[in-house]
Parts: C-alpha cells; structure tokens; sequence
C-alpha cells in the first residue's frame, strides 16, 4: 500500500535533475521532502504525478509498475496533487472548482450530462455536497459562490487542497503548499495536513519552509543536487551534520 | 418571490413571446430573418461548446455547415429521400467529418488547430467546385421544401425554434454539470484538467463530434431557408461570423453567445451601412473585444451589476473546520 | 510539364518567403500571425496601386511596399500583440491577429474591389519568354535573398544575436536588460518589410488581390510547419516542397484539387515527424 520512486534518474538536455532517488509515500503519513532551490523536489513530485517521465527507474503503486502511466490515469488511482502557482479556473466559482476534483466519480457520460438523465444529476448532488463538506472543513464556507480569481492567496491554496480531497486520493502530492501564507495561516495548514493523515492519506510534503516542515511530518527526506542526502525522523534530520551543512552553508 | 421562480417566468414569457412570433412579427421577411438566427443557432449553439467552452479556436466550422446543407439537397433533392431523414442525415455525417478533422488536428496547438479547420473550410469549397455532377458545381443546387406542416414559413419557423431550443437545452446541461467543468479546465489550465483526470483529447473530441452533429442540421435547416445553394453561400466569412458571435458573446457562457447571434444577424440586415461593411465590421468588433473585455460583452453587464449590488464588507479569514473535514475526508472515502 | 515546375517552385518560393516572416515574427514573441499573409497581399496591392495608379516608378514602388509592409508589421505589434502579451490567456493573440487580418482583408477588398487585378513589369521583358518570365524568378530570388540575409543578420549583428537570445528564453533576455520590447517591435517591422518585399516581388505571379492574404496566411504556415518551426533552411524546403508538390499534382490531376493536396502534405509530414523536417524542438503549445 504504497507510492514509491524507486532508483529514478531524471535529466534535463545535459543538466541531472534527479539522480537514483527512491522515496516511498506510506497512507497515513506526512512525508516531508526538503531540500535547497534546485535540488530536484518539484522533479520528483512531478515524476510521482506523472507530469515527466523518468529517464530511469520506475514509479510504482502499491507495487504495480506505473511508470508507463499518465497524470489523468494516476488521478484516477488516487494521486491527487497541488501546484506551486495554485492553478484554479479563475472565472468558475469556488464551489465548481472543487466540484472538478470530483471528475473521476461522475458516472454520466457526454449524452447522459447533455440529456440531463438522473445519472448526470445524480452525480451533480454527490459532488456538490462532497465539494461543499470540504470546502467548509478547510475554511473557505464564506467564498463558496465567489469567482476563483477574486480570492486571496491563501483562500486560493486552500481551495487546491479541497480539490485534491475532493478527488479522494489516497495519496495527495503537495507542492510548497506554505509558500506566501501568514504563520496564523501555516498553523491552519499543519492542522489540515494531519486532518489528511489521520484519515489515512498518505501525505507528500515539499516545501521550502523547513521549521514547518519537521513539525508536521513523520518522515522526512532530505534532497540536494538530484540525490538523497538524509532520511529519517525530523530530529534524525534536524540534527544530521551533512543536514546542517547545506542549509547554513559551508 | 424567490430568483429562480423569477428566472423560470422569465423564461416562460420569452417562449411564448418566441411562439407567437409570426402573429406579431408584421412581416415575412422579419420571420425568414428569425428563422435564419434560429437555423445559425443550432450550429453556434454546438459550437458554443467548443470555442466557448472548451476553448479550440475552430473558424471554418463553415466547412461542416456546406456539408449538412449539400447532403440534405442531394437527398432530398436528387434522391427523394423524406426531409426528416435526410436531416438526420446531415447531422450524423457531419459528426463523422467532425471526428475525421478532429482525430488529428485536436491533439496539436492551438493554432494549427484553427489552421486546420481553416483548411477544412477551403477544402470543403474545392471539393463542391470539383465534384460537379453531385453539387452542381460552381452553378449550385436548388434544395426541396420541408413536407406539411413545416411547408410554410411559419412552419418551418416553428421547426426550427424547436431545434434551437432543444440545442440550446443540451449545451446548457453539458456546460452545467461535470463535464462543462471539466471542458472550463481544458481552456483555461490543461494541466489542472490533467490533475484531476479529466481525458482532455477525448473530451475534445466528444464536444467536437457533437458540433460536427449540430452543424450537419443546421446545414440541412439552413439550405431549406435559402432554398438555393452554391458554394458561394458558403464562404469563409460565414465561418468567421459563427466564432465572431461566440467570441464577442463571451466564452463559457450560452445566454452571451445566443445574444450576439441575434444581434450580429440582425444588425446588418436592420442597419444597412453595416451590410456594406460586412465582415469588417465583424472584425472590428472582435479586435476591440478582444482587447478591451476578452470575457466577452456579457461580462461587461455582470460588473456592472457587481458594481452596483451593495456588498458587505469581506474577511478573508481562512478557518478550517478540522471536524467537519475529518469527517469529509471519511466519507468520501467510503 | 516544366511550366508546371517552374511555376511550382515559383509559388513555393512565395510560401517559404511568408514562413520566413513566421519565423521572425515568432523568434521574438512566439507567437504565430494570422495577419502573416496579409502583409504581402498588402505589398501586392500596393505595389500595383503605386505603379499602376499613382505612376510611380517600379524602384520607388518597390521601396513604397516594402514600407507599407513595415508599418503593417508594427501595427500588427503594436495593435494585435503588445497588450494581448501581457495578459495571461495564451489564445488572446491568435484572436486579435485573426481579428487584424480580418479588418485587412475586407478594408482592402473595399477599397481595392474584389476582383484580381494585373500587376505591372517590373523589368522590361517580352511576354514570350517562356521559362525564363521575371514573374517566376523574381519571387524565388526573393525567398533565397531572404533567407541568406536573414541567416547572416542573425549571426553577423547585434541585433540579431539579441532576437536568437529572446526566442532561445524571453525571461533570461529581459532580465540581462534586453528591451524585450523593442526587439519585438523591431522583429515585427523587419518581417513586415520582408513580407511586403514577397508580395511586391509575386505580384506577377498572384495578381494584386485582397483575399490572396488568408490562403498565403495557411499555405505559407503549411510550408513553415513541413520545414520545421523556427528553421529558416525549413521554410525555404518547405514552401518548394508545397509549391512543387501542388502544382505537379494540379499537371496531373487537374487544379481543383490544389488545397487538399496541401494540406495532405502538411498531415502526411505531421504524421511522421511532428517537429517538421528541419525542426528542433518538439511541436510546443505555442
């Protein structure tokens, strides 16, 4: 019952981006993956959706090779992720962008939808309850209705979580979800983020805001330069000397 | 009175007042220029759903419409076959152009998709020119009546406000529910539609066959109302009009569109300066568009009503409630 | 058979001459105009207008198209680009060059009348020169002029290494204090010279005619994207490989059947290898 990269190698033209990384993502966990700026930590995250395919190695779910796999299909399986830039349909409302996620639950077809048959509608009441339920979990019951591009930037990384909920992933990817947030804004994030654990998501944390980081996570993997430097608990890590070194500079 | 009891008035008045057309229009004329806006919608309405919705920029849709309009003359016409199959006729072969122009073109970028169609437009054009002996070639055909009731204008009126509306109905359940979201996302973030699974060449293509199908009978209701057919009927422009309508009407929306149909249809023929200017005006009007509201007009009338609607004054405060998500979470798990 | 070749390669020579002015156009700006063809329909009728009409000599008329051309291509930036390129919606310039190309057309169809009309000698040359007509030649030498120039102003000068470093990354350009939008425009009026030059130089071949800019606007993108987006050696390969190809089958199989043979070659080459011929890179979602 996991995600895992095993030994993938991924380059760019000449540059290496990533080099023989291995990562697994267990249900129920917060994996932390650090690293500095351009240590490959998007790549992966990117190899694990299925937005590039890896040079080498292979991804896999629960076992089964998915390398060949494409992000649709993985959305499918499970993977749910958030992006960097929270990509949102800006002139549909909070409540539809939500309701996307449900994607891979509607039942009804192309003529079912365009005929209005009760699978189509059916689906409609489903997703609309699940999309509301979430959204007001993560706080967003005030902009329910509102247009996606008139929300602050935290409202908007909000509603890219409840999107990924609303897939029902197993896994859900996260991609520097604290980036811009207030630190009242990170705690509600770190609640949400066990909130997803505790439900049995298995949780894939890259981010740039290291404190935040140890402080959610089970696991954490250290990156630098495309390879793994350390992994372990977050005080294995905190404390690694090699750890250290690349974050203070040496 | 609650809004959507209002809206469902509304909208109840508009039909009827659409019914009674011929007994309050005055004259003929006014009534073939309904029928024409009706016949345009049909194809529009389809379209609608994929430049509006799914955001592929087709301009020679034209192309599909000179194929349903050929195929329900030669039927009907040259064949005997019943007008009603012939319609259908249309509507399906055009499907099959649709999926035919859209298995290769709709996996390329944008611009050579609409290059694409582009050329399908003129190929369209060369092969009625070419095939002579189906067509009539440059000469053209005459197209047959519709059988009673739909004999009269005011039959053939009320036959063709029932398709349009009928179009109009499905396009607004596919844009209402899952699959119009998931057609928002292929326009506005092919890589949100991909996270969340949506198969963005095969919903392209769905959308398109289904334009393909709407413009084939719009073809067949539009070559009865000019009852003579060549291919000059059919020019590029026309193409260009049908995308100019969705555009200015504003994408993702279907009251815009319909909107800018009947007005771009009428305008020239009420103003007559226009008509001189003809597709420089269309031109114009998309270029200022698209540079000052590219929402398209609707939009224009959505700010102001949101300038003027008293708003309360906005926390933006973030508070999950960690409950109610634990519990989200379970039960959509289940 | 030969006249059909010559006359092939002649018109092909037109084409690679507007996926040139693609190339320009899109080194700087990545984007791809609609408005590409319009601008030799423009150089024609003008030319024709300026030598026809007005009286001018072939020279200043030439001199007068290429400037017509030139500030065609600015406006198209200035009009259709500049304002649409900073918002974030990546269709918006395909709109507003389709839009302009739109206005062009139809004001020039007003103003000059719909009907083909002749285009003068250039060159004082008798009408049974067969083969060797200025109105063959004169558009190819154009198309390997433009090309040989454009090559050598992209590697020999300033300004060119900067338009090969804004189509290589935009962003690392601006921020080395490149005046990315200058360049532009300035890549937009070079094409728009080049392209009204074509015109000028084809208006034996196309007669001056205001709707001849939306076929050049397709054919010249056939050849662009046969030859390989971004590759002027493609754009040159491309457009004779088009003209050739279509003329060659109009010998045989009659005229009637000219754009689905061009657009046969286009899926055909789509088909077997996405980046064109000459290509690079991938076909990227321009």
């Amino acid at each position: 019952m996991t995600l895992a990269a095993i030994g993938v190698t991924k380059t760019f033209g000449g540059l290496t981006a990533l080099s023989k990384v291995s990562l697994e993502l267990q249900p129920g966990e917060v994996h932390g993956l650090i690293g500095p700026n351009g240590s490959g930590k998007t790549t992966l995250l990117n190899l694990l959706s299925g937005y590039y395919k890896a040079d080498r190695g292979a991804i896999s779910l629960d076992g089964a090779d998915i390398s060949a796999t494409t992000v649709q299909q993985r959305a499918n399986i499970g993977v749910a992720r958030t992006f960097q830039k929270p990509r949102l349909l800006p002139t549909l409302s909070v409540l539809d962008n939500a309701m996307l996620g449900g994607w891979r639950d509607a039942r009804a077809g192309f003529l079912a939808s365009a005929f209005s048959l009760p699978s189509a509608r059916e689906d409609e009441t489903v997703l609309r309850r699940r999309a509301e339920e979430l959204l007001h979990g993560v706080g967003l019951s005030r902009v329910v209705g509102r247009r996606a591009n008139l929300l602050e930037h935290a409202e908007q990384r909000f509603l890219e979580i409840a999107r990924g909920l609303a897939q029902r992933p197993r896994f859900i990817l996260l991609d520097e979800p604290a980036g811009g947030l207030t630190p009242a804004e990170i705690e509600h994030l770190g609640a949400i983020i066990r909130v997803m654990r505790d439900g049995g998501i298995g949780v894939l944390l890259v981010e740039h805001h290291t404190d935040f980081v140890f402080r959610v996570s089970d696991r954490v993997t250290t990156l630098d330069v495309g390879s793994v430097i350390k992994r372990g608990t977050p005080d294995e890590v905190r404390n690694d000397p090699e750890v250290i070194r690349i974050y203070l500079g040496a | 009175m609650e809004r959507d009891d209002r809206k469902k008035i509304a909208l109840a008045v508009m039909v009827l007042g659409l019914v009674a057309l011929p007994w309050w229009s005055g004259d003929l004329y006014k009534l073939h220029l309904a029928a024409l806006i009706g016949a345009y919608w049909v194809l529009i309405g389809g379209l609608n759903l994929v430049v509006g919705y799914s955001g592929q920029l087709s301009i020679g849709h034209v192309g599909l419409l000179a194929i349903g309009a050929y195929c329900f003359a030669i039927l009907a016409g040259t064949h005997g076959v019943h007008p009603a199959l012939a319609i259908a006729a249309a509507g399906g072969l055009c499907g099959l152009c649709g999926l035919v122009l859209g298995l290769p073109s709709l996996r390329l970028p944008g611009f050579y998709f609409a290059m694409a169609t582009l050329a399908f437009a003129l190929i369209v054009t060369e092969i009625t020119l070419a095939q002579g002996e189906l067509t009539g070639g440059g000469i053209g055909l005459s197209v047959p009546g519709l059988p009673a009731p739909f004999d009269t204008p005011q039959g053939s009126y009320w036959l063709i406000l029932a398709i349009a509306g009928l179009v109009t109905w499905l396009s607004w359940n596919v844009a209402r529910f899952t699959w119009g979201r998931g057609l928002v996302a292929i326009r506005d973030s092919v890589i949100t539609a991909q996270a969340v699974g949506v198969p963005v060449f095969r919903a392209k293509l769905t959308v398109f066959v289904a334009s393909g199908v709407t413009a084939g009978i719009s073809g067949a209701l539009f070559a009865v109302l000019q009852s003579y057919i060549t291919p000059d009927t059919f020019i590029f422009e026309l193409g260009l009009f049908f995308f100019v309508c969705i555009i200015i009407g504003g994408r993702g929306h279907i009251l815009g569109p319909l909107l800018g149909t009947v007005v771009l249809t009428a305008l020239p023929e009420l103003v007559s300066p226009l008509a001189k200017l003809g597709t420089f005006f269309y031109g114009l009007l998309l270029l200022v568009v698209v540079l000052l509201v590219p929402e398209g007009i609707g939009r224009v009338f959505e700010v102001v009503v949101e300038f003027f609607r008293p708003r309360k004054p906005e926390s933006h405060v973030v508070s999950p409630d960690l409950q109610r998500l634990a519990k989200a979470i379970q039960d959509a798990s289940r | 058979m030969l006249i059909a070749l010559i006359t092939g390669l002649a018109t092909g020579a037109l084409y690679a001459s507007a996926a040139l002015v693609y190339n320009v156009m899109f080194s700087t700006s990545k984007v791809l105009s609609v408005t590409t063809g319009h601008i030799s329909m423009l150089g024609g009728v003008f030319g024709a207008w300026f030598m026809s009409t007005l009286g001018w000599p072939a020279p200043i008329a030439l001199l007068g198209s290429i400037a017509v051309g030139a500030v065609f291509g600015l406006l198209t930036d200035f009009i259709a680009i500049r304002r649409v390129l900073a918002r974030s919606d990546e269709h918006l310039w395909l709109l507003s060059t389709l839009a302009l190309a739109t206005m062009v057309q139809q004001g020039a169809g007003l103003w000059w009348g719909t009907e083909p009309k002749p285009f003068p000698r250039l060159i004082p040359q008798d009408f049974t020169a067969g083969l060797g007509d200025q109105k063959y030649w004169l558009p190819i030498v154009v198309a390997i002029l433009l090309a040989v120039a454009l090559e050598l102003f992209y590697r020999r000068t300033l300004y060119g290494k900067l338009f090969v470093a804004m189509s290589e990354d935009a962003f690392a350009a601006r921020a080395r204090g490149i005046p990315t939008d200058r360049i532009r425009a300035m890549s937009y009026v070079i094409a728009g010279a080049m392209g009204g030059l074509a015109g000028f130089a084809a208006g034996q071949l196309t007669f001056a005619y205001f709707a001849l800019g939306l076929t050049l606007t397709l054919n010249g993108f056939i050849a662009l994207a046969v030859g390989g987006l971004g590759s002027n050696v493609g754009a040159l390969v491309g457009g004779a490989a088009l003209g050739i190809l279509s003329s060659v089958a109009t010998y045989y199989v009659g005229g009637e059947y000219h754009q689905t043979i061009s657009v046969g070659l286009l899926m055909l080459v789509l088909l077997l290898k996405p980046a064109g011929l000459f290509g690079s890179q991938t076909v990227r979602p321009v």
